[in-house]
């Protein structure tokens, strides 16, 4: 069948592309500080500090010290260009052996979980025994750049080589060059920001505000639960002050959400849905995974959580209003469960990062169409539908915050601590499925297993 | 030990003040004859319930080249005691002039990591004066308790030389030790120092002492340009050691030569390894790399 859209393809023998025949990689645990609203304790702490804070309690959890780790890969997605080496830099800063080699990735708010994903498969491929994934982010202490005028005033003059050439090249010069510029969340192609994008998408898929504020709600309130239970108690290592994330609202109510006032689509009149409340704010913080082989988990005696048994990405096409900015997840589960054969009722846990309640909503209606999963998946149906009780159990984004790197990171530990308690509770293997929206119209997607 | 009680002061002192109230001391001083006396005041001075602010911290961790941990980096508990133990200096029965007195030493024990939330209480007093080939020198001695509790987490011992002043009963030590020529080896760090570094530090650790802030405040104290402070020499040389050192340690350098503003600084450090291949201890030495003028050196050992 033609289709406009991504087709999926069927399961694929073990040993094939897709289920390697390698070894397991596990996710051994976690380490994160808690992610604070912009502006507040983290304010004067760069992507640096939060990151090796991050990596030095992750050390000190589980005994790292002097230790040379396979390799390190985290991200930040709004970085200071002095920042090149930003992973290296903070292995250097910490506890690890000096010649713990590191590399800096970046795919939007996608980069946390990708590194989770390419650390595992070097592990799987053999390549190393060991290795830390991870991310910062911070708004506060966000890059200023200046503008294009003066930055090529300033290259020109460097350029120059006499008083007359060095007097012409800044005469170009403007006042208006002088301002610097602040970086925004706009899409490149398009100039809308991410809010407005999924503001069309959330009208497109008839989003309600009472569904959204209601996500928004149940977040709040199973991170605060997640939190008083102590699940975050190896998880999480207090930082500036803080000890729980700034953002967390344990006492916020439905009918305090119901208040606010629209913010993104407000073009679209009436139909505007999209608040403060039902948004991610802008975050500082930093996370991190300790990913390993089997047998060095082993020789380490550290615990196994769960393994990273495969990954999709994908993109859609959102600069001409093909797909919303934020949907590119819809494509790429239906591929990676197909890969090995499962649905989503194999799924004990979702871990649907919550860039807007709408994004998550919108996620969820797209696999509950008949006619989308038909004409955009190449299915014979709806792709599926989520079981609520099963999605963002410990609380996601809305309410713990989201420094863009960091929360791949974040969830990817919660969701592996999680398994490994429900399989421990029901005797059996428990799945769980990280999905992440990025800028750029990306999604990655990952399969996690328990052990 | 002594018995003497000591003075409990309700606050920090004001560096400003302070530098202030030795000038006038020293104005006196030279008007009314010096001070006759060779013993030392036996009191220590004492702040209790010292709190850290946050900002001043990260601040000067970036300054330093610390990232910014919760953990109180132990050159900035140096900072954060400094006034104190100006203060205990700057007593009328002090036997030296506060103003000019060179920093030739600095030994501290950082023997439990302080957290940034921490509630403090620091005590300061003076010992051992004692004879120096150029005049007389004396011992600072500093301690940083938790709040409340007996166990000192931080010791520092800075040893001060009032150059050209010569005390009744205090023996002139004798001849200085033959000196060993300094041979610069191959540098492992070059700290490239602008002519604001001075008040770079001072901002973080506030010692506005003016010999360090400028060209034209240093010349009026008879210096020939600015100099940088030696703890934040110091205190680079203990951040570029690393975290290697772990959470309690010793830390020893010793000033050997100015580091005049602006400058080039050459620096070395090593590390040598016990048996067992943990770190045991580092070494740095820095020196200018155009006169291989040594500046100062010293060591970071495991504790």
């Amino acid at each position: 069948m033609s289709i406009d859209g991504q087709t999926t393809a069927g399961p694929v023998e073990p040993g094939k592309a897709g289920t390697p025949a390698t070894r397991r990689a596990v996710i051994v645990g976690g380490n994160r500080i808690p992610f604070a609203r912009a502006g507040g304790q983290y304010a004067k702490s760069s992507n640096l500090d939060m990151l090796t804070a991050a990596l030095d309690g992750l050390i000190a959890r589980f005994g790292l010290q002097d230790e040379r780790i396979g390799e390190v890969a985290a991200g930040a997605v709004l970085k200071h260009s002095r920042d090149f080496n930003l992973t290296r830099e903070a292995v250097l800063g910490s506890a690890l052996s000096a010649e713990t080699p590191a590399y800096d990735l970046q795919q939007a708010c996608a980069t946390g979980l990708e590194t989770v994903v390419g650390l595992a498969n070097k592990i799987k491929l053999g390549q190393i025994d060991s290795a830390i994934a991870g991310g910062v982010d911070s708004a506060s202490d966000a890059p200023i750049v200046v503008s294009e005028g003066l930055r090529e005033v300033i290259l020109d003059l460097n350029r120059a080589r006499t008083l007359p050439q060095r007097l012409q090249v800044l005469s170009r010069l403007r006042p208006k060059d002088l301002a610097p510029l602040a970086p925004g969340t706009a899409e490149p192609r398009t100039g809308l920001s991410m809010g407005e994008h999924q503001a069309l998408t959330t009208a497109q898929w008839k989003v309600s505000r009472e569904a959204q504020d209601e996500l928004a709600f149940n977040s709040h309130r199973n991170l605060a639960a997640a939190y008083e239970a102590g699940f975050f108690d190896d998880l999480v290592t207090p930082y500036r002050g803080l000890s729980r994330d700034g953002n967390l609202r344990a006492d916020t109510s439905l009918e305090k959400l119901a208040t606010l006032k629209p913010v993104f689509g407000k073009n679209l009149g009436a139909g505007a849905t999209m608040t403060a409340g039902n948004s991610t704010p802008l975050t500082d913080g930093a996370s991190t995974v300790l990913l390993a082989s089997e047998a060095w988990a082993d020789a380490h005696d550290l615990p196994k959580l769960a393994a990273v048994v495969d990954a999709e990405a994908a993109a859609v096409d959102f600069v001409h209003g093909k797909d919303g900015l934020l949907m590119a997840p819809v494509f790429a589960v239906p591929r990676l469960l197909a890969r090995h054969g499962l649905t989503l009722a194999d799924i004990d846990f979702f871990e649907i990062h919550e860039a807007f309640a709408a994004t998550v909503l919108s996620t969820l209606a797209a696999w509950e169409d008949e006619e989308f999963g038909r004409t955009r998946l190449g299915l014979e149906g709806a792709f599926g539908s989520v079981d609520r009780s099963r999605l963002n159990v410990n609380g996601s984004s809305l309410a713990a915050g989201h420094p863009f790197a960091a929360t791949g990171g974040r969830i990817a530990a919660s969701l592996a601590k999680q398994l490994h308690a429900k399989a421990g509770a029901d005797g059996r293997p428990v799945r769980g499925l990280v999905s992440v929206c990025a800028a750029g119209g990306q999604g990655v997607v990952a399969l996690l297993e328990s052990l | 030990m002594t018995s003497t009680q000591p003075v409990i002061l309700g606050e920090m002192p004001s560096l400003s003040k302070l530098y202030v109230n030795a000038a006038a001391q020293a104005a006196r001083r030279r008007l009314l004859g010096t001070h006759e006396g060779s013993v030392l005041p036996a009191e220590s001075h004492e702040v209790r319930g010292v709190t850290v602010d946050v900002a001043t911290l990260t601040a000067y961790q970036h300054l330093i080249g610390e990232t910014a941990s919760d953990v109180l980096p132990a050159g900035f508990l140096h900072a954060l005691a400094f006034p104190l133990a100006m203060s205990v200096m700057n007593r009328d029965d002090f036997p030296l002039p506060l103003l000019g007195m060179i920093h030739l030493r600095n030994s501290v024990q950082q023997r439990v990591p302080l957290h940034f939330s921490d509630t403090l209480d620091i005590s300061a007093r003076v010992e051992n004066l004692r004879g120096h080939r150029a005049g007389t020198q004396v011992d600072l001695i500093a301690e940083v308790r938790r709040r409340g509790s007996g166990e000192i987490c931080w010791l520092g011992i800075s040893t001060y030389l009032a150059k050209g002043v010569f005390l009744p009963g205090i023996d002139k030590a004798s001849a200085a030790p033959a000196r060993t020529e300094f041979t610069a080896p191959d540098p492992t760090a070059l700290w490239h120092l602008g002519v604001d570094t001075g008040r770079a530090y001072a901002a973080v650790s506030g010692d506005f002492n003016p010999i360090h802030l400028s060209v034209l405040s240093a010349k009026a104290l008879g210096m020939r340009r600015s100099i940088a402070h030696g703890m934040y020499l110091a205190a680079r040389a203990l951040a570029d050691v690393g975290p290697s050192r772990g959470d309690s340690f010793t830390w020893d350098v010793e000033f050997d030569a100015p580091v005049f503003l602006p400058c080039t600084v050459a620096l070395e450090i090593n590390s040598v390894e016990d048996d067992a291949g943990a770190w045991s201890r580092s070494g740095f030495v820095a020196w200018n790399p155009r006169s291989g003028r040594r500046h100062f050196h010293g060591s970071v050992g495991a504790l």
